[in-house]
């Protein structure tokens, strides 16, 4: 019996070869490759990870009754971090350690990573192919939590390695949930006198207040061409919303891009790997429609309230199984709501949880504009 | 003058309770016709649609009505003439005027109570009807009975501000909603005009210790709670939607939480679960997986089924608050009602009813405390008597101005 070290070396050296094959040459995982390493990591897991094992075995799911398919491995409430420690290890040899975002009962939970390496490995991977499918060498300007206030934010932890990997220069403009403009502003006006590509990381709650700052100077800036923005988190927890749609247009007309120049990324704090809309590097387009993609590694399932995968084209609920959550757990149930196709994902929304109801919410209806 | 100032109250009274006859008859067309339609808008199941429909049209009756109108403004007769209201002064209670109800979209015919109020203080009602029609159907009903009431009752349908009426024209208004929807609603409202606010409200059951003598009994109780519980799919005010449970009763709380899952399954046969979105689908399921996985890890229970047609967790962690799915329901075991009440605040709960099983007055006590309109037993709590205060509210004393006259 090899040891867990052994082990868990043995499973990260398969990812890494992965991992790197995708992001050198673009080849994918076929289904039998997926589904072969899924089941390796998901029988690993049961053997480590304490929590997701008794979950697991009260589903009757054993070391001696495994799934056959990667689609039949049971997938963890993503609110089960909040619950205990998600980890095939010792929390406390932890690499990485992401914190989720709170709920409105104001408890957050935590996903440790054992090894920083192979989270560094799989976003890049994924942003490079994704985002930077041109090989471009920008400057970053991150409406993101910066990483030296906040260390436990994966977003921020994400764009900083991306930074470093990748950019010609890059500047931090969030302090809290304050934006610092006037400096965004100054540094933003300096690359465009150079006519230098940039990237604007930000979350969509942050563009929003970028607009609203923006449109209080009556200012349109347009961009050096190659110039893109990763736009990501929507609006959970927040009290105002905008719709997307009109949150790109209003980018596009104020800084003179068009809507192939902003990409979504979809991912969340319970997960290693990213999404990201296909419209840098899809053939065609989408006609309004937004199809996410990830890396070979990364599958989502559409399910019904029993949990089986729905058919292409049904709305249901996300399960993501990451196989590069080698040292936490590869299956997470979201209530995020998609739409499978064959070109991709289609993300339907994430909102705020459920709320009371009473009688009625007709006062709304009588007042919408 | 209104349409009906001039109509005898009993007279009104009377069409108002003859047009309910009349709808509580599951062979009325108007009655049929409308079926389909308020399982379309609602996505109730046709039981639940024809038991809502039942309630209501029954408990309109020309004494529960009179009733009602006598115990909050002395008698009928005051809405026709002046009467002996103290030793020194007669009083003669008028139509305020004007009436306008926004409708619910949640539950069955939540306008119509205001409304027939409204008509019985001789007001002239305009109602935000919903797609289904069932206010503009009954309407026509009341006019029938009464030919002032084309006149005096209205229903329209409007979806936005561009064809909504102007509430400025109004000398009350009524709407259910949100506080932050009501709030808005309150903006468009003129200065005189009272506004009749029915925020969203909760309701919770709460079983004493002294309730759990026995299995018999446990099993009647469970069988009541799950029909609050699985009722209009837990949407309304008046839905089952925390559940407190004492420890120390013969049964503990573990077996009723069984008993109460069984019983769940049952009232299902006689209302089957209603259609549900994606997104409620995903948020149940995710809340039994979550729930699942505390049990497996020691915390609590869960009961539930495959497609998460119901789910009943048993103790959850005190910081979550109530799950506001269909079906969905917390049983939260306590040592008595101080932490019932600080579960209540710690989640600023606006409770709309209590149903009660046991006999303590301090479960009453703290009822009152959290502010509680309406104390009633299990299996009840989706059956209030007409008569009752609607979140603490007179049902008609608010539709009518008191002109006194000195004797």
């Amino acid at each position: 019996m090899r040891s867990y070290r052994e082990e868990s070396a043995r499973l990260d050296e398969s990812l890494f070869a992965i991992v790197e094959r995708w992001h050198r040459s673009g080849e994918p995982m076929d289904d039998a490759e997926f589904e072969s390493l899924a089941l390796r990591i998901f029988t690993y897991q049961l053997r480590y990870n304490a929590p997701y094992a008794r979950y697991c075995a009260s589903l009757g799911i054993t070391p001696d009754r495994l799934p056959g398919s990667w689609h039949a491995i049971p997938p963890l409430p993503n609110g089960a971090f909040k619950e205990a420690a998600i980890a095939t290890f010792d929390p406390a040899h932890a690499e990485l350690a992401f914190e989720t975002s709170g709920t409105t009962q104001g408890v957050g939970g935590r996903h440790y990573m054992e090894r920083a390496a192979l989270y560094d490995a799989a976003l890049l991977a994924g942003f490079d192919r994704f985002m930077l499918p041109d090989h471009p060498h920008l400057r970053y300007f991150n409406l993101v939590p910066n990483p030296t206030e906040r260390k436990q934010s994966s977003l921020g932890y994400m764009m900083a390695q991306v930074c470093a990997a990748r950019a010609r220069a890059a500047g931090w403009y969030l302090r809290g949930d304050e934006l610092l403009i006037e400096p965004f502003l100054a540094d933003l006006s300096v690359e465009i006198e150079r006519g230098a590509p940039i990237c604007i990381a930000a979350t969509a709650f942050a563009l929003v207040h970028l607009l609203d700052a923006l449109r209080e100077r009556d200012l349109f800036v347009a961009l050096p061409s190659g110039s893109r923005i990763m736009e990501t988190g929507g609006f959970k927890g927040r009290s105002r919303v905008v719709e997307r749609d009109d949150l790109y247009d209003e980018l596009c007309e104020r800084f003179g891009m068009t809507h192939d120049a902003i990409v979504a990324e979809y991912g969340m704090t319970e997960l290693t790997s990213q999404y990201y809309d296909d419209v840098r590097i899809a053939r065609e387009p989408g006609h309004g429609v937004r199809y996410k993609v990830a890396p070979p590694w990364l599958r989502a399932r559409v399910v019904g309230p029993d949990g089986r995968t729905l058919p292409n084209g049904t709305v249901g609920a996300l399960v993501h199984v990451d196989l590069a959550n080698r040292s936490s757990c590869l299956a997470i149930q979201t209530e995020d709501l998609g739409v499978q196709f064959d070109r991709g994902l289609v993300l339907i929304g994430r909102e705020a949880g459920a709320e009371l109801r009473g009688c009625s919410l007709d006062a709304e209806d009588l007042i919408r504009r | 003058m209104t349409a009906l100032s001039a109509v005898p109250a009993a007279r009104i009274v009377r069409a108002i309770a003859d047009a309910a006859e009349r709808f509580a008859d599951a062979d009325f067309p108007p009655r049929v016709r409308l079926l389909d339609r308020i399982v379309e808008r609602t996505g109730y199941t046709l039981p639940v649609v024809e038991y809502a429909l039942d309630q209501l049209f029954f408990s309109i009756t020309a004494s529960a009505l009179e009733e009602t109108i006598a115990a909050e403004l002395g008698s009928l007769a005051a809405l026709d003439r002046f009467v002996d209201r103290t030793e020194t002064t007669q009083g003669h209670a008028r139509p305020i005027g004007r009436v306008a109800v926004i409708s619910s979209r949640t539950t069955i015919g939540v306008a119509i109570v205001p409304a027939i109020f409204a008509l019985c203080a001789k007001c002239d009602v305009l109602v935000k009807d919903r797609e289904d029609g069932l206010v503009r159907a009954f309407f026509s009903a009341l006019a029938e009975e009464l030919e002032p009431m084309a006149t005096a009752a209205r229903a329209e349908t409007w979806v936005g501000e561009s064809d909504a009426v102007d509430l400025r024209d109004f000398d009350a208004v009524v709407g259910f909603g949100s506080d932050a929807g009501l709030a808005r609603v309150r903006e468009r409202t003129a200065a005189h005009a009272p506004f009749i606010a029915f925020g969203s409200k909760a309701s919770v059951g709460y079983i004493g210790r002294e309730a759990l003598d026995d299995e018999t009994q446990a099993r009647l109780l469970a069988a009541d709670a799950a029909r609050d519980l699985v009722l209009y799919e837990t949407e309304g005010c008046l839905s089952l939607h925390a559940l407190f449970v004492e420890r120390g009763g013969a049964v503990a709380p573990t077996r009723f939480a069984e008993l109460f899952a069984t019983a769940i399954e049952r009232a299902a046969v006689e209302f089957p679960p209603g259609e549900r979105d994606a997104r409620a689908n995903a948020r149940l399921a995710s809340a039994r997986n979550l729930a699942a996985f505390r049990a497996a890890t020691g915390s609590g229970g869960v009961f539930s089924d495959e497609r998460a047609s119901y789910l009943a967790v048993l103790d959850p962690p005190a910081s979550e608050p109530p799950a506001f799915l269909p079906r969905a329901l917390a049983i939260r075991t306590i040592a008595g009602p101080d932490e019932a009440a600080a579960y209540l605040e710690r989640h600023a709960l606006p409770v709309e009813a209590m149903a009660i099983a046991g006999s303590r007055d301090e479960i009453v006590n703290m009822g009152l405390r959290m502010g509680v309109h309406r104390f009633t037993t299990l299996g009840r709590l989706q059956r209030p008597p007409l008569a009752n205060a609607h979140g603490g509210r007179p049902r008609v004393a608010e539709f009518v101005r008191w002109i006194t006259r000195d004797r």
